[in-house]
């Protein structure tokens, strides 16, 4: 700005902006749009400090339209996402996280109610093909993201209906069937090509759809289950876990033994002992070597479900027993009459690497008369052999790239574990879809794939004077005595619970447009340019005036300002 | 012109002091006269004793005020502030005064003029920008310096932890002066100051506002923590947030919990030596701030009685768009 100096005694006003400050400074502050934990513990990658931003504008369409850009199925994961982000939520640390998978379900829920529409990003149609196989969490998200990029997708599955294990092994009273098909019909009708009963390897083969497509993703799921015998020794009328609640949830049958022992940690084992306990069998033991949820329980040791599942089963009368593993089935004839149980403990070996050891002298007997494995599932080979080379999963990295077949892709439960990156989760399956999605359509344009990868956030880097201590919503349950094979027991928000409990979101690492930097800084040097911010993009450093003094920087509640050393 | 010179003028606020001022990095006082100024409006005129911010924003022949302003002496702000306004006055004009001055210029050489200035009732707001020392000039000790700081006139040493005597109680002797609104502020609490500012502009006849303003070279604190030491002040009882209406404590803002006093002692160096190891007066002297923070917690009944919107944990949240309380 030309200034005009006046002679004489007095200065006209504001004449000092010809005095450039900034000459002073020796670090300059910048803003760093750094991820929140939250975001970095999702296995879907959702950006939650960004769609409960839009929650707290009072803005949930533009929050859910957020949520859906990573997650098509936040009515679904609301529900049975075992919510690793609000584990590691700052929040956390204060009083209590966030309850994101509430908020999450009550926005899957509203677009349900109020009919939104999934968003799609405008852009060229594009010519290429794409089969995607399995219609379970995985092939829908892989599905919806190859949509959103303008793909032509061929969906297929061997069951009459979509949805995976959503639909053919997840209890009702956990994940409402309505609340599925609503959600699913939605993502189907964007204009993908469903092809119901249709399964490769029996009617179509992976030669013709390599023929007749320009790539293949592949979420076949795990749904063979793993052998299972003690010592050699199994019951003659063996039933897998996952096979019962399948039957279960098909044809209403399901077997009413006096006493069950039921081997295994995750959520098949669980479901299916709730489901038993709630339909009658008296006495439902479950046997796992995992710990239970609880602050001693280290991460990699406890039980494999949300930790209000183990919580409500224990409620609804489930007998536990943790550290512990079928040492002997106790027989009569082919006949189970017991097994006998021995604890046990993961503990490092000789070459650090955690094994199970057993502990003599510590042998129990459980007397029942039946016994059900549930310790997990692997690939069923039949039509994908020549990929499976005899493994349990495809080796493919986090891309879904599977070494030495270019245009073929994996995701969900049917990929082998790739560090950072652990699956067997729906949200899991959802993320590997997405990746899958750009790995596609990376391998389509002849570019490599990328993700973006913020630095994140720590607790540290906030200023918590600049919050109130508050309390996290509660959530209704249906009491103990009304709970049944249908109704579901665990209730979401209300509109205005979800308002404040979205409300309570630090906005870890992101700008919340709280005025302090304009505020406080002393030089003026922080410009606003719009009357009502409410993000980032409303504050501007006058480079010209800032002397560095890195106070905008500390009074900044949330982390978004970082100060850079100058060059010399 | 540069882009941002556009958008400076476009900010949504009004500017009474304006940058390419000298201070020094995260000085408190060019802050707490930014705010001040901000909440005043532009229908002010200002008068300014030597000092700090008398010298740093108005460098010949710049001025850093968008606002008329005048400077005299050290020692008379209040007595120009009450000229300018007899002369207002007899115009017919509305315009408020407001005079300005550092702890130096208020509690010591200025004394006389502000209580003259209290006593005629001239209708103007004093504002006191309190960094406790005679910065200026080189850190000399005034009768704002708190007990046992160090500055260059009470230097810590074999005869005494630095200032022997005890920070003034300035605020009693203008409640003495029976005028309608005195108050003390801080810049860790902008709403809280922007509120009293404005009450202050409202009030027709003499006000005043104690402004605790930290100076990171004085205090020997990096610039970063100019907030974060005057909010530990307030929360320490060490500088209590109180409002007098005649005389009379109107209101405070509570303490939700109370901190610490070495808290805000260890943030500073011129309490350093109140560290120092095998110096058993360092113990003692920490001993009697904190025997003088509960002092002031229990002559002002700073206690809040559970959690409070207005106190020293809630006055300064914030929320997506803004601070949570305006
Ligand atoms: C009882 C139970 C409870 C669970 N609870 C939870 C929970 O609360 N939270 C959670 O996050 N996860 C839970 N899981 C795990 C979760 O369901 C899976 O991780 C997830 O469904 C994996 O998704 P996917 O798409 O990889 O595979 P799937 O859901 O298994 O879908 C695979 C699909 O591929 C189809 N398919 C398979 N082979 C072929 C073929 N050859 N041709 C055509 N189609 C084929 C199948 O019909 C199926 O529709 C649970 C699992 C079980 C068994
Ligand atoms: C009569 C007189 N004595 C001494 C001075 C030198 N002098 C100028 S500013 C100042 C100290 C100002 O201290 P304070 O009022 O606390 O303001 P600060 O600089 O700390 O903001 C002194 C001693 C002077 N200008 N006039
Ligand atoms: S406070 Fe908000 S942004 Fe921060 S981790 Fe929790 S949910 Fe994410
Ligand atoms: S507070 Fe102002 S002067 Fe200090 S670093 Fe921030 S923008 Fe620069
Ligand atoms: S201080 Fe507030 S307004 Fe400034 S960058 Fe940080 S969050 Fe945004
Ligand atoms: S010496 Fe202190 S009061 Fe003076 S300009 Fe520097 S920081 Fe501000
Ligand atoms: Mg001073």
């Amino acid at each position: 700005m030309p200034v005009t100096m006046t002679k004489g005694a007095f200065a006209k006003a504001g004449t000092s902006l010809a005095f450039k400050t900034g000459t002073w400074r020796s670090a300059r502050p910048v803003h760093v749009h750094a991820a929140a934990p939250c975001h970095r513990a999702c296995p879907a990658g959702e950006d939650q400090q960004a769609w409960l931003a839009r929650m707290q504008e009072g803005r949930p369409r533009e929050a859910w339209e957020s949520l859906v850009a990573a997650n098509p199925l936040p009515a679904v994961t609301g529900r049975v996402c075992p919510h690793p982000c609000e584990s590691a939520c700052n929040r956390g640390k204060l009083d209590a996280p966030i309850a994101i998978h509430a908020l999450e379900r009550w926005l899957g829920d509203e677009a349900i109610r109020n009919g939104w529409t999934y968003p799609i990003p405008t852009g060229q149609p594009r010519k290429e093909r794409v089969a995607v196989v399995g219609a379970g969490p995985a092939g829908l998200s892989a599905a919806y993201h190859l949509v959103r990029r303008h793909y032509n997708v061929v969906l297929f599955d061997s069951m009459p209906e979509a949805g995976g294990l959503l639909r053919s092994a997840i209890p009702p009273t956990r994940l409402p069937r309505d609340v599925l098909d609503k959600e699913l019909s939605r993502l189907l009708a964007l204009g993908i090509e469903f092809r119901p009963r249709t399964a490769l390897g029996r009617d179509v083969s992976l030669d013709e759809l390599r023929n007749e497509f320009d790539a293949v993703f592949l979420g076949v799921g795990a749904g063979k289950s793993r052998h299972w015998d003690v010592d050699g020794a199994v019951p003659a009328d063996l039933h897998e876990g996952l096979h019962l609640l399948k039957e279960w949830l098909q044809v209403g049958a399901l077997p009413m033994p006096k006493a069950v022992a039921i081997h295994g940690g995750g959520n098949t084992a669980v479901d299916l002992a709730r489901v038993m306990k709630r339909a009658g069998v008296p006495e439902v033991h479950l046997i796992t070597a995992s710990g239970l949820p609880g602050p001693d329980t280290e991460p990699d040791d406890v039980l494999n479900v949300v930790p209000r599942e183990f919580e409500q089963a224990v409620e609804e009368g489930v007998k536990f027993y943790p550290h512990r593993t079928i040492n002997r089935l106790i027989m009569r004839g082919s006949k189970v009459v017991g097994v006998e149980m021995v604890r046990l403990k993961k503990l490092p070996g000789a070459n650090g690497r955690k094994t199970r050891v057993a502990f003599e002298g510590t042998e129990t007997v459980l007397h029942v008369d039946m016994v059900v494995p549930a310790i997990g599932e692997v690939v069923d080979p039949a039509g994908v052999e020549a990929l499976l080379h005899g493994k349990d999963y495809f080796p493919a990295d986090r891309f879904g790239r599977l070494d030495g077949q270019a245009g073929i892709f994996v995701g969900g439960d049917a990929r082998a574990w790739v560090k950072g990156y652990p699956n067997g989760t729906v949200t899991a399956a959802v993320g590997d879809g997405r990746r899958a999605a750009e790995a596609i359509d990376a391998f389509l344009s002849g570019r490599a794939p990328v993700e973006e990868e913020r630095p994140p956030i720590p607790y540290e880097a906030l200023n918590l004077a600049y919050y109130e201590p508050s309390t996290r919503i509660e959530l209704p349950t249906l009491a103990l005595e009304r709970r049944n094979d249908s109704d579901e027991i665990e209730g979401g928000p209300t509109a205005a619970q979800a308002a404040a409990e979205a409300d309570r979101c630090f906005s870890c690492g992101n700008c919340l447009a709280c005025d302090n930097c304009w505020t406080l800084c002393p030089d003026n040097a922080v410009i606003k340019t719009v009357e009502t911010a409410s993000d980032g993009s409303h504050y501007v450093f006058d480079l010209e005036y800032c002397k560095g003094c890195g106070l905008c920087a500390h009074e900044c509640p949330c982390g978004f300002i970082a100060m850079e050393a100058e060059a010399e | 012109m540069t882009e941002t010179t556009d958008l400076r003028a476009k900010q949504p606020r009004f500017r009474g002091l304006e940058a390419g001022h000298r201070a020094c990095q995260g000085c408190g006082e060019a802050l707490a006269a930014r705010l001040v100024t901000e909440a005043a409006g532009p229908d002010v005129i200002l008068t300014n004793a030597t000092g700090c911010l008398e010298v740093f924003s108005t460098a010949w022949p710049q001025s850093a005020w968008r606002v008329p302003w005048l400077h005299s002496l050290f020692e008379n702000s209040a007595a120009i502030a009450s000229g300018v306004e007899a002369a207002l006055k007899a115009q017919g004009r509305r315009t408020k005064v407001i005079a300005q001055g550092g702890d130096g210029g208020t509690f010591d050489i200025g004394f006389q003029a502000l209580s003259g200035m209290l006593e005629r009732m001239h209708n103007v707001l004093y504002v006191c920008y309190d960094n406790e020392a005679y910065m200026n000039t080189g850190i000399q000790r005034s009768s704002s310096t708190p007990h046992a700081a160090m500055t260059t006139t009470s230097p810590p040493g074999k005869a005494r932890m630095g200032k022997r005597h005890m920070k003034k109680d300035l605020l009693s002797i203008i409640a003495a002066h029976h005028i309608p609104y005195a108050a003390s502020a801080s810049v860790a609490y902008p709403q809280d100051l922007r509120r009293k500012v404005r009450r202050a502009m409202e009030i027709d006849g003499p006000t005043f506002l104690l402004v605790h303003s930290p100076c990171p070279l004085g205090w020997g604190h990096d610039g970063t923590l100019t907030i974060e030491v005057a909010r530990l002040a307030v929360q320490t009882g060490l500088f209590p947030l109180v409002e007098l209406e005649r005389g009379e404590v109107a209101s405070v803002m509570p303490l939700r919990r109370p901190v610490p006093v070495a808290e805000y002692l260890q943030r500073q160096t011129r309490f350093r030596h109140l560290f120092a190891d095998g110096d058993h007066r360092a113990r003692e002297e920490r001993e009697h701030l904190q025997a003088l923070a509960d002092y002031n917690i229990e002559r002002y009944g700073l206690m809040g009685d559970g959690d409070d919107p207005f106190d020293s944990e809630g006055a300064d949240t914030i929320r997506r768009g803004g601070p949570a309380r305006t």
